[in-house]
């Protein structure tokens, strides 16, 4: 009895701390979605420059050692900026219609800036900084860690934020009005070049967030985690249903949660191939994700 | 010389990863799972000469087929999306294999010593050509017999009315289905014949390099898939074939001088390709031109 | 021929399409007209499977088609074109024909051989009438996004034709047209009428439906307001009011008259 209690109490643990680190994937997943959303056109790059948002708040701490605040501030910003270069070269100069060039583009910026910041870190991984003292707060027989309770409301209160901006704000309404009739929006006289740019910058700042975030409940920041982190949002995105932010939040919760529950039980090698298959399980019972909107653009 | 023989199996090998994914872009699916397939035939002919001792023909047959039964596999799911959900699907695919053979360690006892794949150390021992003697001309004619062949037979069948009818699907789903085309056996049968010929280049590139691990097997492997078809254009199979040469043999080799920059110049290459050529390096005009050009004009 | 009973389609609120009931003869030139947005096009493509109806059913000779896929229908004898073309552009026009024909047979001997000689003489005699019923036998080899805006109209009704079907479904045919060029397609029409296919036309172009129809039914906001024959329908007081925009309000109970 006992020995089942605690193993109970183990995993409703670990997936409780799945759940707070899924917030940083429902981030990334919003950030695709948002692109995809204004665009109808995948981003590859988008968590590649998230983590190289990351490592340049990275650089903020080890150069001037930043308080914990500047970093992720910096995070977000060079993140918000790659943004908008990422959209001026891949996506502002290739005809609307061609998603493959677009598609193209952007793998190749991707590997662009995977190379850079490979270079610049000799490839090697960092250890990203405690960036609080460590925490733990007591609930019965759980223990919630406090840097995954911060990231975790931290991000809360970025798709809040983001949220007050798309549906209160001026600009939201026309960020959305492209989505939804690009056409009409420009013969209303939006600026659809201006308001993608806007979508691209907003999605980094949300992207070098969820990149610092993840680097400090993580601690070491890696190039190897590009190419795991693009597929996990591109998952989260997905299985949430193209498009939806709602559904990116719900899909990100839900995959860091089955993550460690996959951890826990059958380690950290193959964990990551269940999330995968969670995936497909989707495309074959759900193929239009949570949310269930039909968006068959291609 | 040894050294550009190897350069020339593998723009062969290559050529057949492209052609994997042209088969498919006929379709107008676009599948950044070719590495995943290419996987499976590299490990699955490597397990069959190593472990089971088979000679590398069977073997690479076998490796083929395995792979063309799970592109087939994944052809279901795969269908209830498109476009770029597609993309995403078949990422997820390819990451899932790499991942199981980072995760598979199958090791036999070989006399002193244990052959076979082994997770993370990779899979050291295919040495099938080097124990029978091969010299490194007779691999590189072995490699292109497969590459001709499998030009030869997609030459062939853009000929037929099953190439027609490929290209058809890809042009407007909703028309070719109103004209009698079944959709689902169409891009099934072209996910499938992309998997048999990605499955071949992975069995001959594991048996020319002897070693492989599962980083070998990335989303850049599957972006150079893709890539081939894109810059060569879809309108024949010389279109891929010429993508490798410029970029395996041109690209990658021309730029060697750059050491470790290379790749940062790779990638800001692919950005300027696609921003003053969205269509194509070799898209329909540059390619009747390039036609005229060696009296190839004209078609069947 | 075809009958439909009680079909429904509904887009969300819209009713496009609201318990229709047609049936149409073998052998005839069925019209089927109406304003814009009367649900017209949702017929046809309700019929050939593109969206899923909401109720009811489509009879085909006979055979329930509900639930079908778009190939299915086609290989049960119903063709159709679109009301904007949509051709294979990087096909050309001989691929555009020899991708629509439909005899299983022949398929599964010559599917893999190419052009020059996996054809047999049937099958280039087939493609040989369309071609010349298409008035396109000296473009065979140009690519189908290389046709003038007529030219692609006529290639598209010559790649329905190419199935065999036993009931041809044109949607707007005539959009564009000038009246030389509709009475071409008056001619062509009567022709594969002649040949066996039983048609149904959708239009709106009256100059065409009036000529060559034998019976005409109106829909209006989803509903049948009226049918007989053209001169018929002509003369309905509830299709004069569709047509000139009294309200529907009006214009509904009419059904069946004339």
């Amino acid at each position: 009895m006992s020995d089942f209690w605690f193993e109970f109490v183990e995993i409703t643990q670990t997936v409780g701390d799945g759940l707070l680190f899924g917030a940083t994937y429902a981030l990334i997943g919003i950030g695709f979605t948002l692109i995809f959303g204004a665009m109808g056109k995948l981003n590859m790059t988008y968590a590649g420059a998230s983590l190289a948002g990351a490592y340049a708040g990275l650089a903020a701490f080890t150069f001037v050692n930043a308080p914990a605040l500047v970093v992720f501030l910096v995070s977000a910003l060079a993140s918000g900026f790659i943004g908008f270069v990422v959209y001026v070269a891949c996506f502002r100069f290739i005809p609307v219609n061609n998603h493959l060039a677009a598609l193209m583009a952007s793998i190749g910026a991707l590997f662009f800036i995977d190379e850079i910041v490979i270079h610049a870190t000799d490839g090697s991984p960092l250890t990203f900084p405690a960036m609080f003292e460590y925490v733990m707060f007591d609930l019965g027989p759980y223990g919630i860690r406090g840097d995954l309770l911060f990231v975790f409301v931290v991000c809360v209160v970025s798709t809040a934020g983001l949220v007050y901006v798309l549906y209160r704000s001026r600009l939201g309404l026309a960020t959305r009005a492209v989505s939804q009739q690009d056409v009409a929006a420009r013969l209303c006289g939006i600026d659809v070049h201006r308001t993608n740019a806007i979508t691209f910058v907003l999605a980094g700042l949300l992207g070098g967030i969820a990149g610092s975030m993840t680097a400090a409940a993580v601690g070491v920041l890696s190039p190897l985690v590009t190419i795991p982190l693009t597929v996990k949002g591109l998952i989260v995105t997905v299985i949430g249903g193209l498009g939806s932010i709602p559904g990116a939040i719900v899909a990100g919760l839900l995959v860091g949660g089955l993550e460690n529950v996959f951890l826990y039980f059958r380690g950290v090698n193959e964990r990551d191939m269940y999330v995968l298959l969670l995936l497909f399980v989707f495309l074959v019972f759900r193929p239009h994700g949570i949310s269930g909107t039909a968006i068959d653009r291609d | 010389m040894a050294y550009y023989l190897g350069l020339v199996q593998l723009i062969g090998i290559h050529t057949l990863l492209g052609l994997s994914a042209y088969v498919l872009m006929l379709t107008g699916q676009l599948s950044l799972g070719q590495a995943g397939f290419f996987a499976i035939g590299a490990y699955s002919a490597g397990i069959l000469t190593v472990i089971f001792e088979l000679p590398v023909l069977p073997a690479l047959l076998a490796g083929a087929l395995i792979a063309a039964f799970f592109a087939f596999l994944v052809g279901f799911p795969a269908l209830r999306v498109k476009g770029l959900m597609l993309v995403v699907a078949t990422i997820a695919f390819s990451e899932f294999v790499r991942l199981f053979f980072f995760n598979l360690s199958w090791r036999v006892p070989r006399g002193d010593i244990s052959v076979g794949p082994d997770s993370t150390n990779g899979f050291r021992e295919i040495r099938y050509f080097v124990a029978n003697g091969w010299s490194a001309f007779e691999i590189t004619a072995f490699v292109w017999i497969f590459v001709i062949l499998v030009m030869a037979l997609l030459w062939w069948a853009d000929r037929s009315r099953a190439g027609a009818v490929l290209r058809a699907v890809g042009e407007d789903e909703l028309a070719a289905q109103s004209v009698g085309i079944n959709l689902t056996a169409v891009k099934v049968a072209a996910m499938t014949a992309g998997g048999f010929i990605a499955g071949i280049g992975g069995a001959l590139y594991a048996h020319t390099a002897t070693y492989i691990d599962h980083l070998t097997f990335t989303v850049l492997l599957a972006t150079f898939a893709i890539a081939y078809p894109i810059l060569g254009g879809l309108s024949s199979v010389f279109g891929t074939l010429v993508a490798v040469i410029f970029i395996q043999g041109v690209l990658v080799e021309g730029l060697r001088f750059l050491g470790d920059w290379r790749n940062i110049v790779f990638g800001l290459l692919i950005i300027a390709a696609m921003n003053l050529k969205p269509s194509g390096l070799f898209d329909a005009p540059t390619a009747r031109m390039l036609k005229r050009a060696v009296g190839l004009d004209g078609r069947g | 021929m075809l009958e439909l009973r009680g079909l429904s389609k509904h887009f969300g609120g819209v009713k496009a399409l609201d318990r229709l009931d047609l049936t149409i003869d073998e052998g005839e030139i069925f019209g089927l007209i109406g304003p814009n947005g009367s649900g017209k096009s949702t017929t046809i493509n309700v019929i050939c499977g593109v969206y899923p109806q909401t109720a009811g059913s489509v009879l085909f000779r006979g055979e329930l088609m509900n639930g079908k896929p778009p190939h299915q229908r086609l290989r049960a004898g119903l063709a159709r074109t679109f009301q904007n073309i949509r051709l294979f552009p990087t096909l050309t026009v001989w691929q555009n024909l020899w991708v629509a024909q439909n005899s299983p047979g022949d398929i599964a001997r010559q599917g893999f051989l190419p052009r020059w000689f996996g054809t047999t003489r049937r099958t280039r005699q087939e493609i040989a009438e369309l071609l010349e019923l298409a008035d396109l036998g000296h473009k065979s080899d140009e690519l189908a996004a290389n046709l003038a805006f007529g030219e692609q109209r006529r290639l598209e009704f010559a790649r329905a034709a190419a199935a065999r079907p036993k009931l041809l479904l044109l949607d707007e045919p005539a959009a564009g047209m000038n009246s030389q060029e509709i009475d071409d397609l008056s001619w062509r029409i009567r022709r594969v009428r002649d040949s066996g296919v039983t048609v149904l036309l959708v239009e709106h172009v009256m100059e065409l439906v009036m000529g060559v129809t034998e019976r005409i039914a109106v829909l209006n906001f989803g509903h049948r307001i009226a049918f007989g024959t053209p001169s018929e329908v002509q003369r309905n007081r509830a299709v004069q009011e569709a047509y000139l925009g009294t309200s529907a309000a009006e214009a509904g109970p009419a059904d069946g008259s004339a």
